[in-house]
């Protein structure tokens, strides 16, 4: 029986179960870049009125889009519908905007503002070419009916996204 | 320990800061005044000066319909094709602002020849814009700077002072003097012609003036007549008679005989100018000892 036994035990040795684990890492950079190349300012051409418009002493931001790979990203842009930071308003502001394809580096990009969709305040594009993309916003602000803006400082924000498809 | 700081000392006076910097740069806009450039215009006169990259920009106005290209280019310096040469298809697109970079292996400004942009179909090009990104080693050539490795002093060659003799204070006074000296010859000579031109015109006034009595001495009037009379032999202006001049003289015998006192006149002169010869030479030969 013991003899039975010490087979048995070295089987059991023989058989103990091993295990080992080894990572495999992988990073992902994005293959859409965001930069924003020019910063917006508000105009105030009337007491009651916020624009970039350049005639009006604003200056309209400018997002620049670098896709490295084509037919892989969206972008969508909104243009601003509230302020981030102001004087109290008691009363309603009401907003206007647009975005536009100011600048291309591939000519096929230059019909992305005819296939563009617009949906609410949000601009999307399909990004169907590499290269950089520059969109140029609007934003304007008016408040209440002709109602003169309490003096203060005005901020409001763009939002750029690019998101995998 | 002294010793070793001395040669230190020598190290770092003799040490000199070398050194070569890269230098980065962009153009002016090269489209700013058309869309024909010429890259000499452009580019900034450095030594080994390199392009090494492009950026240009414009705006497409056109019919979205409508077919165009866009060639954004530059010949080669040698006119043998393009060394740079971009085309942008806007066929059957709407218009736009396009930009785009383009990077180089640092090519050689010498290479780049007349820069353009062309549109082939139905649009125009606006707002363009194309800037050239170069850069240049300040050292290219080491002799242009000192702190350039490679800088090699150059020989400084010595001011030598060039004499020059006609410069001299005593050249010059010498020369003065002869000048002087040639001027006072000179004026003489030219007092002397005055003077025989004055004697000249004077006789030929006397001897033209011949019936004036009281210049006229009837005895040196005489004297000359007779000094004219005998200068010249009437041969010489009388005519001779031609004709032959036949032998009158006739030597009967024949033969004439030697004169023996002649011959001895002759040998005896012949002797004492040898003598007279010989007897110089022996006082010659005297004086030499």
């Amino acid at each position: 029986m013991l003899k039975v036994v010490v087979p048995m035990a070295s089987a059991i040795l023989a058989t103990e179960f091993v295990q080992a684990q080894t990572e495999i890492v992988g990073n992902v950079d994005s293959k859409c870049i965001i930069i924003s190349e020019t910063p917006g300012v508000y105009g105030n051409p009337n007491p009651y009125q916020l624009t970039t418009a350049p005639t009006s002493g604003g200056v309209q931001p400018i997002i620049r889009y670098d896709v490295l790979a084509a037919d892989f990203y969206k972008a969508v842009i909104e243009h601003p519908i509230d302020f981030s930071s102001s004087p109290n308003l008691d009363d309603v502001v009401t907003w206007s905007g647009d975005v536009e394809v100011s600048e291309v580096s591939d000519t096929n990009m230059s019909d992305y503002d005819t296939n563009k969709v617009e949906y609410d305040n949000a601009h999307e594009y399909q990004m169907t070419v590499a290269g950089s993309t520059w969109f140029k916003i609007s934003s304007t602000a008016d408040y209440g009916y002709n109602k003169s803006f309490p003096a203060g400082q005005y901020t409001a924000v763009v939002e750029a996204e690019c998101i995998p498809i | 320990m002294k010793r070793l700081s001395q040669l230190l000392a020598v190290f770092l006076f003799c040490s000199q800061p070398s050194y070569s910097e890269e230098v980065y740069g962009t153009t002016n806009n090269a489209a700013q005044f058309g869309l024909n450039w010429v890259m000499t215009n452009i580019l900034p006169e450095y030594a080994g000066l390199e392009v090494n990259g492009l950026v240009y920009q414009y705006t497409a106005v056109k019919d979205p319909e409508t077919d165009m290209i866009v060639w954004v280019q530059n010949e080669y310096a040698d006119g043998n094709g393009y060394i740079f040469r971009n085309s942008d298809d806007w066929s059957g697109l709407p218009g736009n602002t396009i930009s785009k970079s383009f990077a180089f292996p640092n090519l050689s400004a010498e290479l780049w020849g007349p820069g353009s942009i062309e549109v082939d179909g139905d649009g125009s090009v606006e707002d363009a814009s194309v800037i050239y990104s170069y850069k240049y080693d300040t050292c290219f050539d080491p002799q242009s700077d000192p702190s350039c490795p490679g800088y090699e002093n150059t020989l400084e060659v010595p001011e030598i002072p060039i004499y020059d003799p006609l410069q001299d204070q005593l050249v010059q006074d010498e020369l003065e003097k002869k000048k002087l000296q040639q001027e006072e010859e000179d004026e003489k000579q030219r007092q002397r012609r005055r003077e025989q031109w004055a004697i000249n015109n004077a006789l030929e006034e006397l001897l033209g003036e011949g019936d004036i009595p009281e210049l006229i001495d009837p005895a040196a009037e005489a004297m000359a007549l007779a000094l004219t009379s005998r200068v010249l032999p009437n041969n010489y202006y009388n005519l001779l008679f031609g004709g032959e001049y036949l032998e009158t003289v006739i030597l009967e015998g024949g033969d004439i005989q030697d004169n023996a006192k002649a011959r001895r006149s002759n040998l005896a002169q012949q002797l004492l100018h040898q003598q007279m010869v010989d007897s110089q030479y022996e006082s010659s030969q005297q004086e030499t000892k």
